[in-house]
């Protein structure tokens, strides 16, 4: 932050904030607006039941899939869902180890919005089983038959990537949650919030012995977080560029995929920052500096994925494998051209006009270059795994793709698996982080 | 419980119903009435005890479980049987492979000059149509079950009044019959009754070929084409590599001469047909030019013909073929399809006369089909109501007869109709009497091979239905009630194995074959010429196929052969309209456009394709679909074409229109793409000893030690060269693997379980391409991409190099085909395997596992096969010998283009096969080191160099 103003105003009391952000789970303001956003969300979250039933109980055939294009939505989904949730971390951990205190504001809902994109992620690899009863197949147990999971597999390495990103994202999210339950609890008024607050807040008394102790634990899980946002995205790569289908089968992906994964993560945070800054009034903790931020960091991340497009395309023609340029141009001209100039316009179009600092701090203008670049990170998702299947070596086995009614279904469904908890996260819990932000407050005072 | 006394009704149907019943049950008639609360209790206990009695069936036959088990019958091994199966009246002389008594496939009977061993795709589905529960399963007289006391009645009733007339309005019809059973007991009715006639009928049948013989020699003849030994083969508009009775011997013996640089084929081709795209020249013409073309080379090779003017590719190609045959000095063959008229086949005739090729490719023996009256005899005899009964046996002309004969409408005129049959389809829909007919592996019969060479057909399983033979049926007639079908059978061969008869019987029982009954060459020369016309077309023409899956749509019931990719269109569950690409466009008609054909009056409309290599202003139809009793399977797909058809020139119908019409239909293809798009899946080469470019994979470059190779080390070579994409071998293997069909929908989708598939690409300009075959099993790599992606195991390498799959492990992640690079494997999107009829399940192999809901699957090098000669080589403790172990689409192979075997044994044919320098790996670049690979095509026009 080069900016010299201040990121939060120094003027605020400390006793405000907590009023302020500890008041919301046990005063909810804005009662019928939530339970409207509850209510559609929970619908979405019955299309989810519903297509997963279907699925169950029919089998994977209820989706457009087929030989070629084995995989489909399930997969392009599971990591679009991963990538949104690789800004939380990165936004927490991260800049928290590298002491950008204008994190303080957002890392909360971040992390919350990691956990449940994670979750919507790990449920696809579930779901897009052949016979999804045998999933623990994946795990090392002890099985009678002294069978292992095949480790050389980039699916198996996806099983522990993703359950150590998930596990790791829940103690992190918990462990900052502590000294504000702590403070929550002791506004609450009514036994049942004492008591769950209570049990939530483990004790927590604020001594300094325990503020010591719980940075050490933050500060830990950050450092063991922060390797995890580069290692799991890169092994989602892997899961293609093992293959050797053209389009896929590429070194460039790793970074590739984590740069494209912050940019889409980054994305959704700043949608969620200027929705909650809007409900509840936040205006004084997410600052249009904040917005700034969000803004150059979406700029960066943004150029650094559009470097990846242009180095895939570099790569396909300075390799000038037949079946690689083909690919190219079945991506540049084919049946599913659509994907990736939807994702080249989407995401890089508008996101140029995040150079003007008016334009980064507007809320309006953010949240839609944030929107676009969001469905452009769909669009590249879908394009990698349809655009490389659908046409791979052999003309003859040559296909096209429909995702059918269910597919989108459980596309659909899995919104409503990631907001339902969120409406239930920002009901319940301080959805920004009241003593992270106290201590901007006082940084900013003594600065 | 009705209060008002005025009975509503509410059809027509009722009211027949209501006559029926008052005819047959008068006494049920109140039942009818709206019943009252007592009467139905009364009908429900009724049901509930008269239920039990549908047990109580007839021939209850002693049956007696074993205390001992028998010597030969080992739980668990297979039994095999020679038999035979026929198509359209000749026999295709087959093994059967039995399991605890249960048929479950059939191969080439080795022994028989017809096989070889080898088998078409026809005949390894007529495994599924054993089990086909459509199938008919009792007599129907009228409509309604009846049982076989009545027909027994019936019948006497006829031979009675038979007996009085001498058999006048006695019609008998039947398909070609080559048995020599048949033929006796045709013979003794017709002597017994010498008013009554026999007809046949083939819809697809010899045709104008016999008419032509007749023309030629001016007498019945059979005409055998002998390809081993030719040099060079002239074929005008006839597919003799493509489906048919004889497909498989000249197949077989086209091969053998191409192995030896021979069998060079100029093919005049109207629709492109397997010897067209075998050929070394083929010539893309309509079929009104055929006539002209034979007269052109007639004349060029000194014989009397009129006088024409060939355009200049024509000529060519004219002048390219004689001069072929002239260097064959005797070794060469001219033949002519059926399609076209009778005094051209005499006209080939005289040709092969003079160019010497009589008696050696073109070999004439004595007829071997019953003689007897053509159907449009029949329908005018039916027509002026001379007909008074009518037989019908094993075919169905309702469905079958040209339009143009209208012969339903003529059966209205027929005073008694009996109908035998497989399936109680369109015939037995109006026939009067329906009797079903046992299936070929559950008779005693005999017929003759494309040869001659008679097999006694010896059921391989007892009926599971209440069935009877033909030969029953006839001896009914003649007043033999509940003769045995094997004593009528016996009976025949006693009479010709004289006092010999048990070591002859057993003898031919046992090798699937009477020895010493082929047809012996005789010496003919052709009579005086009759003139040859040379017509002009006037506007469309249009070209009656047999579909080459469903044929005429026998086979419509059958779900493998409605999946069985049509070999050039990759055409699923459909029939089509094929145009030439230019004619489609000059109409603006894309695929799937439904088009309207007019001819003679009568009218089509089905769904167009574009058929790279056909002619402009043709258009082909395919017979077999548009069935509207065929069963589950085979109703109300495609068009029927046989509508359409006149039988003065049955296949050929000139100065057709057709037009355009808004409709389209979705067509199930397994391939989109004909183009290589520049890629060398097909490598060619320009002589049988060249070597292939690139072909030396370097397997220097790799990070990691390449697959240890052991004892054995499996592999397989395919020859581009010899496949002709007749689908044989893809039946095959889902006849032994358990493959199951998927319907049109899925396959829509692109999820068509086909183990094996046949992929054809074109290359050059679409009006006359050069079309290949590539059979593409799974490669087997050494270093198999989907064995890195399984996460939990299922897909493994076996010690012997086999690519395997666990199905019980398999998770069903699909990242296994997601990387293989060839995609062959095929995975099971729903419980494809679990909803089919029980008598389906008997066809199963049970060497094979049957896979369920959300598991890959894939070819397995036959892996059931292999461990059967493991344990039989471990048990004489011996290495496994080369040649045993044989998969299932090399066995059926007619061209034996399929070599499996031990690479590790430098000796093997598998090994020697690699050791060709047309020898190379399809994506060979990729490293995967497939133990498929291939040998490469020689290129056309280039065999001989």
């Amino acid at each position: 932050m080069t900016d010299d103003a201040p990121i939060l105003d120094p003027r605020q009391s400390y006793a405000a904030i907590t009023r302020q952000i500890g008041d919301i789970p046990l005063k909810y303001p804005a009662r019928l607006a939530w339970l409207v956003g509850l209510g559609l969300s929970a619908i979405l979250l019955v299309v989810f039941v519903v297509s997963v039933t279907v699925l169950f109980a029919n089998g994977v055939g209820v989706w457009g899939i087929n030989i070629p294009v084995n995989w489909g939505l399930a997969i392009s989904n599971y990591v679009w869902w991963l990538g949104i949730g690789h800004a939380g971390t990165l936004i927490s951990a991260l800049l928290l180890l590298m002491g950008q205190h204008w994190r303080n504001s957002l890392n909360r809902f971040a992390e919350a919005m990691t956990l449940f994109a994670v979750l919507c992620a790990g449920i696809y690899p579930i779901l897009h089983l052949g016979r999804p009863w045998f999933v623990y197949w994946m795990f090392p147990y002890p099985a009678t038959m002294s069978v292992w999971p095949q480790f050389r597999s980039p699916l198996e390495w996806d099983v522990w990537a993703v359950l150590t990103y998930l596990t790791v994202s829940i103690l992190f999210w918990y462990v900052g949650l502590i000294p504000d339950l702590a403070a929550v609890r002791d506004r609450a008024g009514r036994r049942g919030w004492q008591i769950f607050f209570g049990v939530l807040a483990l004790g927590w008394r604020g001594s300094a012995r325990h503020w010591y102790r719980w940075r050490v634990a933050y500060r830990l899980t950050a450092a063991i977080a922060v390797p995890l946002v580069v290692s799991v995205h890169s092994e989602v790569s892997l899961l293609f560029a093992v293959g050797q289908i053209p389009g896929w089968h590429s070194t460039i992906f790793p970074p590739y995929f984590v740069l494209g994964a912050a940019f889409s993560g980054f994305a959704v945070v700043a949608m969620i920052a200027i929705v909650l800054r809007h409900a509840f009034g936040f205006d004084n903790l997410v600052t249009d500096r904040h917005l700034d931020a969000l803004g150059k960091v979406l700029l960066a991340c943004g150029l650094m994925t559009a470097y990846g497009y242009v180095f895939e395309l570099v790569d396909a023609v300075y390799a000038g494998g037949a079946h690689e340029l083909q690919t190219v141009q079945d991506r540049f001209f084919g049946a599913e051209a659509w994907s990736y100039w939807g994702a080249v316009v989407l995401n890089f179009i508008p996101l140029q006009a995040l150079w003007f600092a008016r334009v980064r701090r507007s809320a309006v203008a953010l949240f839609l270059i944030a929107l676009s670049v969001t469905v452009g990170m769909w669009f590249e998702r879908y394009m990698i795994v349809v655009s490389s299947l659908y046409r791979d070596f052999l003309v003859s086995s040559w296909n096209g793709f429909t995702p059918s009614l269910w597919e989108w279904g459980v596309f659909i469904g899995t919104l409503g698996l990631f907001l339902v908890p969120y409406f239930l996260f920002v009901r319940l819990f301080p959805a920004i982080s009241i003593a992270e932000s106290k201590e901007t407050i006082h940084e900013e005072r003594h600065a | 419980m009705s209060a008002t006394d005025r009975r509503l009704w509410r059809g027509l149907d009722e009211r027949e119903l209501e006559a029926w019943v008052a005819a047959e049950f008068p006494g049920a008639l109140p039942l009818l009435a709206e019943p009252t609360r007592r009467e139905v209790m009364r009908a429900m206990a009724a049901s509930l005890a008269l239920a039990g009695l549908a047990g109580c069936g007839e021939g209850a036959e002693e049956a007696i479980p074993y205390v001992e088990q028998p010597p030969e019958e080992v739980p668990g091994a297979a039994r095999y049987f020679a038999t035979a199966i026929i198509f359209e009246g000749y026999a295709q002389p087959v093994l059967a492979e039995t399991h605890e008594g249960r048929p479950t496939k059939l191969e080439g009977n080795p022994e028989h000059a017809a096989s070889g061993g080898a088998t078409d795709a026809f005949t390894q589905a007529a495994i599924l149509q054993l089990y086909d529960p459509d199938r008919s399963a009792a007599p129907l007289k009228g409509g309604r079950p009846a049982a076989w006391t009545e027909v027994e009645r019936a019948a006497l009733e006829l031979a009675t009044s038979l007996e009085r007339n001498g058999g006048a309005g006695f019609r008998i019809l039947t398909g070609d019959v080559t048995s020599p059973t048949l033929s006796r007991q045709l013979d003794a009715l017709q002597r017994r009754w010498p008013q009554m006639r026999v007809h046949s009928f083939e819809p697809v049948g010899a045709g104008a070929r016999r008419d032509g013989l007749r023309e030629a020699f001016g007498r019945a003849l059979e005409l055998q084409l002998r390809l081993a030994d030719a040099e060079a083969i002239v074929t005008f508009d006839d597919d003799l590599l493509g489906p048919g009775p004889a497909q498989v011997r000249r197949v077989r013996d086209w091969a053998a001469a191409r192995r030896t640089g021979r069998g060079r084929v100029f093919a005049a081709e109207c629709t492109p047909g397997l010897t067209g795209t075998a050929a070394a020249a083929r010539l893309a013409v309509a079929p009104a030019r055929i006539p002209m073309l034979v007269a052109a080379l007639a004349r060029r090779c000194g014989v009397v013909a009129p006088e024409v003017t060939p355009t200049a590719p024509e000529s060519a190609w004219i002048e390219a073929a004689a001069r072929a045959l002239e260097a064959a000095s005797g070794a060469g063959l001219v033949t002519i399809g059926t399609r076209h008229a009778p005094g051209l086949h005499a006209l080939v005739h005289r040709l092969n006369d003079a160019l010497g090729h009589s008696g050696r490719s073109a070999r004439y023996t004595e007829a071997l089909t019953y003689p007897a009256a053509p159907l449009t005899a029949l329908a005018e005899e039916m027509a002026a109501g001379k007909v008074e009964t009518l037989l019908v046996l094993g075919v169905n002309p309702a469905y079958t007869a040209a339009g143009a004969i209208r012969f339903p409408e003529h059966l209205r005129r027929v005073g008694t109709i009996i109908h035998a049959g497989l399936y109680a389809d369109e015939t037995a829909a109006l026939a009067h009497w329906h009797l079903p007919l046992a299936h070929d592996l559950e008779s005693w019969s005999d017929a003759r091979a494309e040869d001659g060479t008679v097999t006694i057909l010896q059921p391989v399983i007892r009926p599971f239905l209440s069935v009877r033979t033909a030969h029953e049926i006839l001896a009914l007639l003649g007043g033999e009630v509940g003769a045995a079908p094997r004593a009528i059978v016996e009976a025949t061969w006693r009479e010709r194995f004289g006092d010999a008869f048990e070591t002859h019987w057993r003898r031919s029982l046992h090798d699937g074959f009477v020895a010493g009954t082929a047809a012996p060459a005789i010496a003919v020369r052709p009579v005086a010429a009759g003139p040859v016309a040379i017509p002009k077309s006037t506007g469309i023409e249009i070209v009656f196929a047999p579909d080459p899956t469903v044929w005429d749509g026998r086979f419509a019931n059958l779900a493998w052969l409605q999946e069985l990719p049509k070999p050039l269109s990759k055409l699923t569950w459909d029939n089509v309209v094929s145009l030439s690409p230019g004619t489609a466009r000059a109409l603006n008609v894309g695929a799937g456009d439904i088009v309207h054909l007019a001819a003679g009056g009568r009218v089509l409309e089905g769904p167009a394709w574009l058929l790279p290599g056909q002619p402009d202003g043709v258009a082909t139809v395919y017979l077999g679909y548009g069935r509207r009793r065929a069963g589950r399977v085979g109703d109300a797909i495609g068009y029927d074409a046989f509508a359409l058809q006149d039988p003065s020139s049955p296949f050929l119908i000139d100065g057709a229109r057709l037009s355009r019409t808004a409709g389209n239909r979705r067509l199930a293809t397994t391939q989109m793409h004909g183009s290589m798009e520049g890629f060398d899946f097909v490598r060619r080469v320009g002589a049988r000893d060249a070597a292939v470019k690139g072909a030396k994979e370097r397997h220097d470059a790799s990070l990691y030690a390449g697959w240890p190779t052991g004892d054995p080390a499996w592999g397989m070579v395919i020859d581009l060269d010899l496949c002709v994409g007749c689908n044989a071998c893809v039946i095959a293997c889902q006849a032994e693997n358990n493959v199951p069909p998927v319907g049109k929908s899925q396959v829509e989708m692109g999820r068509e379980m086909h183990w094996l598939r046949i992929d054809r690409y074109y290359a050059g300009p679409e009006e006359a391409p050069e079309t290949y075959f590539q059979p593409v099993p799974c490669m087997h790599c050494e270093k198999a991409p989907c064995e890195l992606g399984c996460p939990v195991h299922a897909t493994v390498h076996g010690p012997e190099g086999l690519n395997e799959m666990v199905y019980n492990r398999c998770i069903g992640t699909r990242t296994c085909s997601s990387y293989c690079p060839y995609k062959v494997r095929r995975f099971n999107w729903f419980d494809f395997t679990r909803d089919v009829a029980p008598s389906i399940e008997a066809q199963r192999n049970p060497d094979v596992t049957v896979r369920g809901r959300g598991v890959m699957e894939k070819c397995t090098y036959c892996i059931q096969r292999l461990n059967e000669a493991r344990i039989a080589a471990h048990k004489e403790n011996r290495p496994i010998r080369d040649g045993e172990v044989v998969t299932a689409c090399q066995q059926a192979c007619p061209s034996s283009a399929i070599v499996f075997g031990n690479l590790a044994d430098a000796a093997s044919a598998a090994a020697k096969a690699k050791a060709s320098p047309r020898n190379y790996s399809l994506l060979g670049e990729l490293d995967t080191r497939p133990r498929t690979t291939y040998l490469a095509r020689v290129a056309p026009g280039e065999g001989k160099d």
